[in-house]
């Protein structure tokens, strides 16, 4: 029956369209999948597009540029997977990512998708921007080339190039410095970690950075790495072992937790803020982290934690996965998934939004924007709240 | 339809401020300069291949260059041509005239039903390559081409003119055309592509084998001297809510005389 | 430049009408064995006011129009048989009160099971409302409108009898409402006015349900379910009498499965008791295991399997990967509850005929007055075989149902024609005239319920 030799094409079938999909384990709320949330048509929940994968797989419809796009807007935060009654569930992010990797073999993807991937191929970062500059984010602060030093602080696209992730980057390097972690950075050797490159379907260019990624690392000598953001975080602590990269890799939360708790770094000069944590996807359902954060921030004296409805493995995503955060397929609309944090944030009565993540942070900065509540809620990242306890500009 | 299609390797310049003009001040320094195709060329060759996906026939792609320039060929041969023959000789310093003289020779001696070039190159942009190809090959050519419907022995082409006008044109076939950005949306190459396409045939070709001597390709254009363009005086920052900097933007504008 | 599709964008905006190939594939398809049926625009309206436009529009150009909530009837409710407009209302998704005192919510249509269920649980814990076992995301509009049964059914009845107030639009684009609703402010009674009731059990034939008003119930602290286990399926009916006796219960299932092949054969029992107090709960218990169904357990009938706290969310869909298919639909219908021992044997006969691992269940309604009998058969969506054994056992079921004198709940074609057949002329005439009256132009939901 199938025309396309799809991967999971036996298994494709099984799910019911049931729905569980659309919400967090709590219920509180139909809008969990970001792409539902946005559009609210059945075509873009989790089982709508399963059940389109499938007729397409088995030539019941064509390929569209609608098709790509319903596909694409999965951001593959994992929230179907978790909430899905039925034993295939472990399939479903793979299902789609699957379906992805049909479609850029056949070079039948959104046109902002093959801008990403050509400027990853191009100058290992989604913006297309110069190598010669990937080092930039780091002038004045004093941060050192990775020789051989105890971490490898390793960046990420977002945080090297954006220039609110650079923001967090800087203040990071300089809370390692103060807390007198040995690290270095890569600076203009540094390429993309791969992992929204295979959310999109790109296994090839994937496989080429793991590989590139893991050679280089081990050329340098490095073992214990220590991410920015948890993109990295997941595609070097779960995928390069595939490629011989067996490292030590850490979440920056989870070092600054240790180094809090070891005395080695002093909050003690504290901030006055209700806080509210949003779990980024990578961190939280990806990786079931989600106390590393919340145990960094509840160590500043000062902070008052509010907990938003949903958190946790309920946390709702901010719809910057699956490359979202640049090709930009669920924004334009109040029903943004990130304008319907930012506003359930807010809720919360709580003055800061605090994220994990450089995409999350840009995402829901740009929704507080557009929700109009720049003087009522500020998004920082938990390294700038870490860096502000620690008396670091 | 046996179609040929002319393709250039060009620096990635999308940020001015990579561009360095070397101790020469005849050309720009390359070795931290990352590569690819001209953007144009990306269009010819989704234009070639849905051509050759609806009648059939060959594609065969052609370039001028050094070993580096088998990366745009192999893009080529992943995006479906036939075969992709270089011509191993650095033109990169040299006129169109040379270049137009090698590319003649080639083409001369391969099936061509249709012919076609990216309207400029994003380096150099003379737009003039395609045009002198088709004088020397004495065929009928069209340039800007942003409309393309193809039969067997013609094809029925739309040029772009100013603001927006659109020309028609029937050519009898052999032609060759020079295609304009738009045309089309080019597919995206996966890198597990272009790793088949590895396994394809590239042909490279020397000057000789095209018997053709090294000064039979005198220069009509010398290049004299390469330099950047002064800095501005800087520019001013127009803050403020929303509608208050739309406000100012307009006078500024109106003003100046741009509206 | 489709006129329709334009005028539809006008009134919803461009992102909430569809006529592209991906909507329109996905909006024709029942998750059961219906074939699917492609609409010509797939709609999501926000307002009761759009909804009016809309079905204004649809009256003009004379295209049909679907209204569906969750989709989940698992009969093929809302599937444009005759194309059209599919209006999925689960945009209109707001609660818009919950009235403590009075102990009844105004939902908007599209509000989900799953929504009100969890609303409740965190903003008023002292009040449920009566949760049917569908999926999550099954709507409270939808399940009124066919009659729905949740987990309050024994003592206070169907759903549809949980409705305090009802906005509708006609088909004809009038907002009408019923109830105390159309007088005053107050959503907390639908009688003593002219019954009107002209809406639920229709299959959206005669308009469409915007808002509900429904009652709300004591959600007391401790809630929990107790099993007992018979082998003897003629004991059924006596035990649920008995037990219906005591008004002690809030939801009293009987059902056997396959599936555990240890468990085929037997009829397992689900009690659910709720109580404010260990006092209170212990006295119920007394009462259900000691006292009524001790007697039982003493003669070796009849097994007491435990008293679990919490009640578990449904999870129905499990059923569906029962083939690992992704399929299952079920004959649902209102039976005398003495008919429970034919319903278990002759269903179990009619799936074990088609190859399926039989599943049967019923729900008792009130009073032991009726109970919800359903015979479940799950196919593998890929094996076209599969569902055509299913789609034929779900056939005979329908006329299993009425030959044992009991009658189709929430009806797909083939059944709606069984009853029709069966119903009292005048009564079907009535039904035809009530249909012309409110829907002259025929666009509400056609192939259903037609009066030839």
């Amino acid at each position: 029956m199938a025309v396309i030799d799809y991967k999971y094409k036996d298994v494709i079938h099984r799910c019911f369209r049931c729905g569980y999909c659309k919400f967090p384990n709590n219920w509180i709320d139909v809008n969990n999948c970001p792409a539902y949330a946005r559009f609210r048509m059945e075509t873009y929940s989790c089982g709508g597009r399963l059940w389109l994968v499938r007729a397409w797989v088995n030539g019941e419809i064509d390929w569209s540029e609608h098709f790509a796009q319903i596909v694409y807007s999965c951001t593959a935060c994992k929230n179907c997977e978790q909430q899905c009654p039925l034993r295939f569930n472990v399939d479903i992010v793979n299902m789609i990512v699957a379906a992805k990797s049909e479609m850029v073999e056949r070079g039948e993807i959104p046109p902002s998708a093959k801008e990403f991937l050509e400027n990853v191929q191009r100058q290992g970062n989604p913006y297309g921007n110069s190598r010669e500059k990937r080092g930039e984010w780091m002038e004045g602060t004093g941060i050192e080339a990775y020789q051989g030093q105890e971490f490898l602080y390793y960046v990420g696209c977002v945080g090297s190039y954006d220039t609110r992730g650079q923001k967090t980057a800087r203040v990071l390097g300089k809370v390692l410095q103060k807390a007198g972690v040995s690290f270095g950075v890569l600076g203009n050797d540094e390429n993309c970690d791969g992992n929204e490159v295979r959310s999109l379907g790109e296994e090839t260019l994937f496989e080429m950075l793991a590989e590139e990624n893991v050679a280089q690392f081990q050329s340098l000598g490095v073992q214990k790495i220590v991410t920015l953001s948890p993109h990295s975080y997941n595609a070097m602590k779960n995928d390069y072992p595939g490629f011989n990269g067996g490292f030590d890799v850490a979440h920056y939360t989870q070092l600054l937790q240790s180094l809090i708790s070891d005395g080695r770094l002093d909050v003690s000069g504290g901030v006055n803020a209700t806080v509210t944590y949003h779990d980024p996807c990578f961190l939280g359902r990806w990786n079931e982290e989600y106390e590393a954060p919340r145990n960094v921030l509840k160590s500043i004296p000062g902070i008052q934690l509010i907990e938003m409805e949903r958190n946790r493995d309920g946390a709702l995503c901010c719809g910057g996965g699956g490359g979202n955060f640049y090709i930009d397929l669920l924004g334009g609309s109040e029903d943004s998934p990130a304008r319907r944090r930012v506003r359930e944030a807010h809720e919360t009565g709580a003055d800061v939004l605090a994220v994990a993540c450089p995409n999350c942070l840009t995402m829901l900065e740009d929704a507080v924007k557009a929700e109009e509540l720049e003087d009522k809620l500020t998004v920082k990242d938990v390294a700038e709240i870490v860096g502000e306890a620690c008396g670091i500009k | 339809m046996d179609i040929v299609a002319c393709i250039k390797r060009v620096p990635d310049t999308s940020e001015v401020d990579v561009i360095k003009i070397d101790a020469s001040q005849k050309d720009i320094e390359k070795d931290r300069l990352v590569f690819k195709i001209n953007d144009w060329d990306e269009y010819v060759l989704e234009e070639a291949v849905q051509l050759r996906e609806k009648l059939g026939g060959t594609l065969t792609a052609v370039t001028v260059g050094h070993n580096d320039w088998d990366d745009v060929l192999r893009r080529a041969l992943a995006m479906g041509a036939d075969t992709g023959i270089r011509i191993d000789q650095d033109v990169s310093a040299e006129d169109t005239h040379v270049v137009a003289k090698i590319l003649k020779t080639v083409i001369q001696q391969i099936p061509h039903d249709l012919v076609l070039f990216g309207a400029q190159s994003e380096d150099f942009g003379s737009g003039q390559l395609g045009a002198m190809v088709a004088e020397m090959l004495d065929i009928p050519h069209a340039t800007l081409v942003v409309g393309l419907e193809a039969e067997e022995k013609r094809v029925r082409v739309n040029r772009e003119l100013e603001a927006g006008t659109l020309e028609s044109y029937t050519i009898e076939l052999p032609a060759l055309l020079t295609i304009h950005t738009g045309i089309n949306q080019p597919r995206y190459i996966s890198l597990g592509g272009i790793k088949r396409a590895m396994k394809k045939e590239l042909q490279v070709m020397s000057l000789s084998d095209l018997q053709l001597s090294p000064d039979a390709l005198n220069p009509m254009v010398r290049l004299e001297k390469l330099e950047l363009p002064p800095k501005g005086e800087g520019a001013e920052l127009i803050t403020g809510a929303p509608g208050e900097a739309a406000e100012q933007l307009t006078k500024i504008l109106k003003d100046t005389g741009i509206f | 430049m489709d006129s329709v599709y334009q005028a539809l964008v006008d009134i919803v905006g461009q992102e909430h009408v569809s006529n592209r190939q991906e909507e329109l594939f996905i909006y024709s398809f029942d998750l059961g064995t219906t074939e699917p049926h492609r609409p010509d625009y797939a709609v999501a309206p926000r307002t009761t006011e759009e909804i009016q436009e809309i079905v204004r529009l649809a009256n003009r150009e004379k295209v049909p129009v679907v209204p569906l909530g969750g989709g989940l009837s698992l009969a093929g409710l809302a599937v444009p048989f005759k194309g059209g407009i599919a209006l999925d209302l689960k945009r209109m998704d707001s609660i818009i009160e919950v009235n403590e005192k009075a102990r009844y919510a105004l939902v908007e249509c599209g509000v989900s099971q799953a929504q009100m269920v969890s609303y409740l649980e965190r903003y008023h814990p002292t009040l449920t409302h009566s949760e049917p076992g569908a999926p999550g995301p099954a709507t409270i509009g939808g399940n009124v409108a066919i009659h729905g049964q949740g987990d309050l059914a024994q003592p206070y009845g169907f759903n549809s009898d949980m409705v305090n107030g009802l906005e509708i639009v006609l088909p004809t684009g009038e907002v009408c409402r019923f109830g105390s609703c159309s007088i005053s402010s107050g959503w907390f009674t639908l009688h003593p006015l002219p019954d009107l009731g002209l809406f639920l059990g229709w299959s959206g034939t005669t308009g469409i349900i915007t808002k509900v008003s429904l009652r709300l119930f004591p959600c007391k602290r401790i809630r929990g379910v107790g099993q007992f286990v018979v082998e003897n399926e003629e004991l059924v009916p006596e035990v649920i009498h008995k037990l219906t006796h005591t008004q002690m219960a809030e939801d009293i299932i009987a059902y056997s499965q396959a599936v555990p092949p240890f468990s085929s054969g037997l009829q397992h029992f689900l009690i659910n008791l709720a109580a404010d107090s260990e006092k209170e709960l212990e006295f119920k218990q007394e009462i259900i295991w000691d006292d009524t169904l001790g007697e039982y357990i003493r003669r070796g009938d009849g097994g007491f399997l435990g008293f679990r706290q919490g009640l578990e969310r449904p999870v129905v869909s499990k059923t569906s990967d029962w083939r690992k298919g992704g399929g299952f639909e079920y004959v649902g219908a209102i039976m005398p509850v003495d008919t429970y021992p034919e319903c278990y044997r002759q269903g179990r006969e009619i799936s074990e005929r088609h190859d399926i691992p039989y599943t049967v269940l019923g729900r008792c309604i009130g009073m032991a007055h009726a109970m919800m009998f359903s015979w479940t058969y799950a196919f593998n969506r890929a094996d076209p075989e599969s569902i055509k054994q299913a789609r034929e056992a779900l056939h005979e079921t329908d006329d299993l149902a009425l030959e044992l004198g009991g009658t189709l709940w929430k009806p797909g074609l083939y059944g709606q024609k069984l009853v029709m057949e069966r119903m009292d002329p005048h009564t079907l005439e009535l039904m035809k005239k009530v249909k012309q009256l409110l829907d002259p132009n025929g666009i509400m939901n056609p192939g259903n319920w037609e009066v030839s």
